[in-house]
């Protein structure tokens, strides 16, 4: 349907950009946001702009103080742990395990979940009916439960945390889906394409889809620092990414036996993770918040 | 500061109860006598079994010997043999006929499930020996029928007979001398067991009780004991020695290190075994750090029945390629002595021209491809999950000796299970190579080549490199049989030098055995060889230690 | 409330064979011999595997081979744990009451301290407090729940030397094991030390509590917050401000009764959360729970212990949940003729 400009119109700011609109003017969340946004980048670059290896370490530098201690070294700004591996650099490269990969799982599981969603609410009857109380069932786990039960099942490992984080997360992902696109379907401007001919996919994909993203995405945040604390979780109980990968909890738990003496080595860890966890949840507020304000608008 | 605190705690929980009811008291003169009268120990596991006789466990020794149990004989401050059930003994000149005189006045524990109508007599020594000795004994096949330190030093072979002269008298007859006959006999094995007990036990057929619920002579009895959580004794208030000071004593079972450094800090616990963070326990007041030079080795052990292990160029090449020197540094904190061989320099059997170790990747790397290996391989290390002195963090040791052997192109992947497994699964021989060490029982030479790498060994427990070499274990025979030290001494250098070029293990390090307490916690409690005992031990109120201390000395060495 | 009871006990008893066929198929998903990880006993013998196989009828076709498991189980047999080769219900036994302890007392610390908070934050909706009190619920559920326990022994254990930092109570205390629940074995003992034991155990239970307690309570201050704005903005509640009522008698006669019975319904979800929690903090507490035991199961792949550990603590979680649904219909007649969950 091209169809040309005649009349200077008034362009209206999709659904969309409204919200970005919002969001922006938000500081807090743009704080988020920004963080967010390193965070996504040093997973990608760590390992081009860390400036040590996050494996082997030198034993010349065992045990440094971070920079700002009168004993540290400015060489090694986050100091070094008991095999005198930098902390800078194992954090960077953590960044990418811990942060990275629940990013990645979180998107992998949306697009998985997304997909059962809405085919699943595009069906009805029993079949419905069954996935509705099964995913009741599942949703009232834990999910850190949950990706304990499966890594027992499959072994501890970092994949295998990986794999049953994303299980994890999908159901959540397909509850959400099915809810908000049954919703949409029930309003007048899907009834318009519907009376226009349009299929079921092409509703889906032409008028659902854009009002529904800014949902999944709020909820894609909950998920995400959901993802770090039980990567991060299983990785301090052992379960998680094994020794010598720097994964955030797993570096935490290895400095554990040093806690007394160099708390570096437990703090730093920590709040690598609060750090990935708040960020997240900003967003996500920040999200929340702009969709509120624009419902009122 | 300590009194105060406690207060403080007092007043705080205090609040809390106050909720629940208006009735409660914070009586602190009987918490105080109740923990002046108690020490805790916070150990690093659980005991297997509470017969000693069936382990080599330091741990389970530790919870058993010298608490429970009396040997016949033992050794004394100076290291030399003294008496103890048996109050003398006489050996004939040609060392084959060992004679005991006992003490009468022995009594046996009384528990909740034992109630003892006489005294310990011959008859308890010859049940605890025939146990381990007579294959048809009703008891010897109880709790696995395995005896592994009595197997290591060969003694069923060694042993023809023992006779009951009279009630207070008890008769050796070996086959042959041997040297290291008494010296056994002090060690944390060879306990004894009261025989009337275990006769009690035959009508209901509960014979394992015996080895789970323990009767012995010993300064405490075994009041309560909760698998992985807590053994509680009580002391023995008929004990023939000294009675202990201290009424109860609490293993309080923590195997993770950071638990047991804070219990320590928090003063949850007043003694804690192989404390971590020297320095953060150094810096306390209160309290204070203890060693005692072990005769022990901490190696790195390579499957020889596996390849690439089975070739002695590759096992030669690894060996020079670990940096051993950075590994005493990192994982032991420098307070280890870099050791050459399998045996430590304190032991008088060592050979001063033991040749220097050498780090050599170079050589390491040229050996390799002679052996065929110039592409390198992938090996594992299985890392023991405990803590020992000998090995004080095994996981950290192997991510060294990975980073030593990437240098080499050998790429090593760690493994580790919990301990019991670990142990299983090293017997059946399938890992590529693994670190461990031993701990010397008693300070004669043959408890370090014998157990490590004999070949009887190398079927039964101790020998996990599968290595067997007839020379060896001729050389090991020869220096039993004779009485000469300088004889023995020439042997056990023969034997040296065949480790050396053999390499079935490389030696690491000889290192000691650490120990933390409260400075309120007095008396000794390091034995010298292997073992803890708690005999001696008493607590100071806390209000008079501070006069009595003086806290500078923070850390106390005892040498042996 | 009869048909509620009925569809809540059809529920139940459906829930709980949904939960004991997961953890049969538990064994056939674990590495190794389904009837060994049944049973765990990994030494057995030919003859004594034979029985076994017998016992829980592993020849048979797979409905009757659940049949014999479910009879195992419900007769209280859950095989014997493959590390300790000790039965696994007395282990259970010992166990379970311990978590049920700390749990419990977390929720109360969760929800006595979360509610409350929440409330003030309604009242003071877009002021100041209302946005500290949400930055804090904030930062509280952000930080991972292992750090802060680590955190909170260095403080509160190391540094002031306030509260211990391991354990049920001071191992000096014998205290005879009758439930399993230390505070009221401590009142059934005869120990002459009772009160200090209990003060003692109190001691204790605080700081591990605290810490279970700090993500569940953001959620309540998020929870009731959101119920508390939404009760104000009621009919009845701008009726009663017409009527002349003053601010304090609307909020503690009406807004928080009513606000109270919203939270009530999301108690038995959160309790599930709050469980998980205590499991890491089982493990940084040292505290004899069933978490710390499972997680050590994990590790020494016992996997007779983690079937029939996870077979209880989920069926502890259920019986959680379905209690507060009965406490909340017994408060909210409206919630019974309801069908279940929305």
């Amino acid at each position: 349907m091209a169809r040309e400009k005649i009349y200077l119109e008034e362009v209206f700011p999709s659904p969309f950009m409204q919200l970005w609109g919002i969001f922006r003017k938000t500081p807090v969340a743009m704080v988020g946001f920004t963080s967010f946004i390193f965070l996504i980048l040093l997973a990608i670059f760590a390992p081009l702009i860390a400036p040590y290896s996050p494996v082997d370490g030198n034993l010349d530098m065992i045990l440094l103080p971070p920079a700002w201690h009168p004993d540290g070294d400015v060489s090694y700004l986050l100091g070094t742990d008991d095999l005198g591996r930098d902390m800078l650099s194992r954090l960077m490269y953590g960044t990418s395990l811990t942060f990275g990969l629940s990013f990645i799982v979180v998107i992998f599981s949306l697009v998985i979940g997304v997909i059962i969603g809405s085919l699943s609410a595009l069906t009805k009857g029993v079949k419905s009916s069954f996935l509705n109380h099964f995913l009741d069932v599942i949703l009232s786990i834990p999910s850190l439960l949950l990706a304990i039960i499966i890594v027992a099942i499959l072994g501890p490992g970092i994949s295998n945390t990986v794999w049953a984080i994303a299980i994890v997360f999908i159901p959540q992902f397909i509850h959400i889906t099915r809810y908000a696109v049954k919703e949409e379907f029930r309003k007048d401007y899907v009834l318009a394409s519907r009376l226009d001919g349009a299929s079921n996919f092409r509703i889906l994909y032409y008028s659902v889809f854009p009002n529904i993203v800014e949902r999944l995405m709020s909820q894609a945040t909950l998920a995400q620092s959901a993802a770090i604390l039980d990567i991060a979780t299983l990785g301090f109980l052992g379960l998680g990414a094994q020794i010598p990968l720097p994964e955030w909890g797993a570096i935490l738990a290895n400095g554990l036996e040093r806690f007394y003496i160099a708390p570096w080595t437990v703090y730093l860890p920590g709040l690598a993770i609060l750090f990935a966890v708040v960020a997240t949840n900003l967003v996500g507020e920040g999200i929340r918040h702009a969709l509120k304000l624009r419902k009122e608008n | 500061m300590a009194v105060l605190t406690m207060k403080f705690n007092c007043l705080l929980s205090l609040a809390l109860v106050s909720i629940v009811s208006s009735l409660v008291g914070c009586s602190e003169n009987e918490s105080l006598s109740l923990s002046e009268r108690s020490i805790i120990y916070c150990s690093e596991g659980s005991p297997e079994t509470f017969n000693p006789q069936l382990s080599t466990s330091g741990t389970t020794s530790d919870a058993t010997s010298r608490l429970l149990y009396n040997n016949l004989i033992t050794y004394k401050e100076d290291n030399t043999l003294g008496p103890a059930i048996a109050k003398s003994w006489h050996v004939t000149r040609d060392g084959k006929k060992i004679t005991f005189y006992l003490r009468n006045d022995i009594p046996f524990h009384q528990t909740s499930y034992f109630t003892p109508t006489r005294n310990l007599n011959a008859d308890d020594v010859l049940f605890s020996f025939n146990r381990i000795l007579d294959k048809t004994h009703e008891y010897h096949d109880v709790s696995g029928g395995s005896y592994p330190f009595f197997q290591s030093v060969k003694f069923p072979e060694l042993v023809e007979r023992v006779e009951k002269i009279n009630d207070y008298t008890v008769r050796f007859v070996l086959k042959r001398n041997n040297s290291s006959f008494l010296a056994n006999l002090a060690t944390d094995y060879a306990i004894i067991l009261s025989k009337e007990y275990a006769e009690q036990l035959i009508p209901t057929n509960s014979h394992h009780e015996i080895d789970i619920l323990p009767v012995g002579t010993g300064p405490f009895l075994l009041k309560d004991y909760r698998v992985g959580s807590l053994i509680r004794f009580y002391r023995h208030d008929s004990y023939w020695q000294e009675k202990a000071k201290i009424e109860q004593l609490v293993y309080d079972i923590s195997p993770s290190k950071t638990t047991r450094l804070t219990k320590l800090l928090a003063k949850e616990c007043d003694v804690s075994s192989y404390p971590i963070a020297h320095a953060k326990i150094a810096e306390r007041n209160d309290l204070q750090l203890e060693s005692v030079t072990s005769l022990n080795v901490g190696y790195f052990g390579f499957n020889t029945k596996k390849p690439p292990f089975d070739n002695k160029l590759v096992r030669q090449a690894v060996s020079l390629a670990i940096n051993k020197q950075a590994i005493i540094d990192t994982v032991y904190r420098s307070q280890a002595a870099r050791a050459k061989s399998i045996l430590p320099e304190t032991s008088w059997a060592y050979d001063k021209n033991t040749p220097e170790d050498i780090y050599d990747p170079i050589r390491a790397k040229s050996l390799l491809e002679i052996a065929g290996y110039a592409q390198g391989f992938d090996m594992d290390i299985w890392a023991m999950p405990v803590q020992r002195a000998y090995n004080p963090n095994a996981v950290t040791m192997a991510k060294l000796i990975q980073a030593d052997l990437k240098k080499i192109g050998v790429k090593v992947k760690i493994v580790s299970y919990e301990w019991s497994t670990f142990l299983r699964r090293l017997s059946l021989g399938e890992h590529q190579s693994f670190l461990l060490g031993w701990s010397a029982d008693h300070p004669d030479p043959d408890n370090f080549f014998t157990p490590m790498l004999s070949c009887s060994q190398s079927k039964t427990v101790n020998n996990r490199t599968f290595w067997c070499n007839k020379e060896y274990d001729q050389l090991l025979q020869d220096a039993l049989e004779t009485t000469s030290m300088k004889k023995r001494k020439q042997y056990y250098a023969k034997a040296m030098a065949i480790i050396d070029e053999e390499v079935p293990l490389l030696p690491i390090a000889h290192s000691k055995r650490f120990q933390a307490r409260d400075t309120n916690v007095q008396g000794k409690i390091l034995a010298n060889f292997g073992g803890i005992s708690f005999h001696h031990v008493s607590k100071v109120p806390l209000s008079a230690t501070n006069e009595s201390e003086s806290n500078d000395a923070s850390v106390q060495e005892v040498e042996q | 409330m009869l048909t509620f009871t009925l569809r809540r006990l059809t529920l139940f008893i459906f829930t709980m064979l949904v939960l004991t066929l997961l953890s049969f198929s538990l064994s056939f998903l674990f590495p190794g011999d389904t009837v060994i990880n049944h049973s765990g006993q990994i030494n057995a013998t030919a003859s004594e595997l034979q029985l076994l196989n017998d016992a829980y009828q592993m020849d048979e076709n797979i409905f009757s081979q659940y049949k014999a498991y479910l009879s195992h189980v419900l007769s209280g047999d859950f095989g014997q744990s493959m590390a300790s080769q000790s039965p696994i219900n007395h282990e259970l036994k010992a166990l379970l009451p311990a978590t049920m302890e700390l749990s419990l007392v977390a929720l109360l610390i969760a929800m006595l301290t979360g509610i409350p908070l929440g409330f003030i934050a309604a009242i003071k909706h877009n002021k100041t407090s209302d946005n500290a009190i949400l930055s804090l619920a904030m930062l509280g559920y952000s930080i991972p729940v292992f750090w802060l326990g680590l955190l909170a022994i260095l403080l509160f254990s190391i540094t002031l030397g306030w509260l211990p930092s391991a354990g049920q109570i001071s191992l000096l205390f014998e205290i005879e094991f009758v439930t399993g629940i230390q505070f009221i074995d401590i009142l059934l003992s005869d120990s002459p030390y009772k009160w200090q034991a209990f003060s003692n155990a109190s001691a204790h239970i605080i700081l591990p509590a605290c810490v279970i307690a700090l993500a569940p309570a953001t959620i309540f201050i998020r929870l009731s917050r959101a119920a508390m704005i939404e009760v104000l903005a009621a009919s009845y509640i701008r009726a009663a401000r017409a009527k002349g009522l003053s601010f304090n008698q609307i909020i503690f006669r009406h807004a928080i009764r009513n606000a109270l019975i919203k939270i009530i319904r999301h108690v038995g979800l959160q309790f599930a959360n709050l469980v998980t929690i205590a499991m890491v903090t089982e493990v940084i507490f040292s505290w004899p729970g069933i978490g710390r035991w499972l997680i050590e199961s994990i590790y020494q792949r016992d996997y007779t212990a983690i079937q029939s550990g996870l077979l209880v603590l989920s069926c502890f979680i259920f019986i959680v949940h379905i209690l507060t649904d009965f406490i909340y219909a017994a408060l909210n007649p409206l919630a019974r003729g309801n069908k279940y969950g929305s």
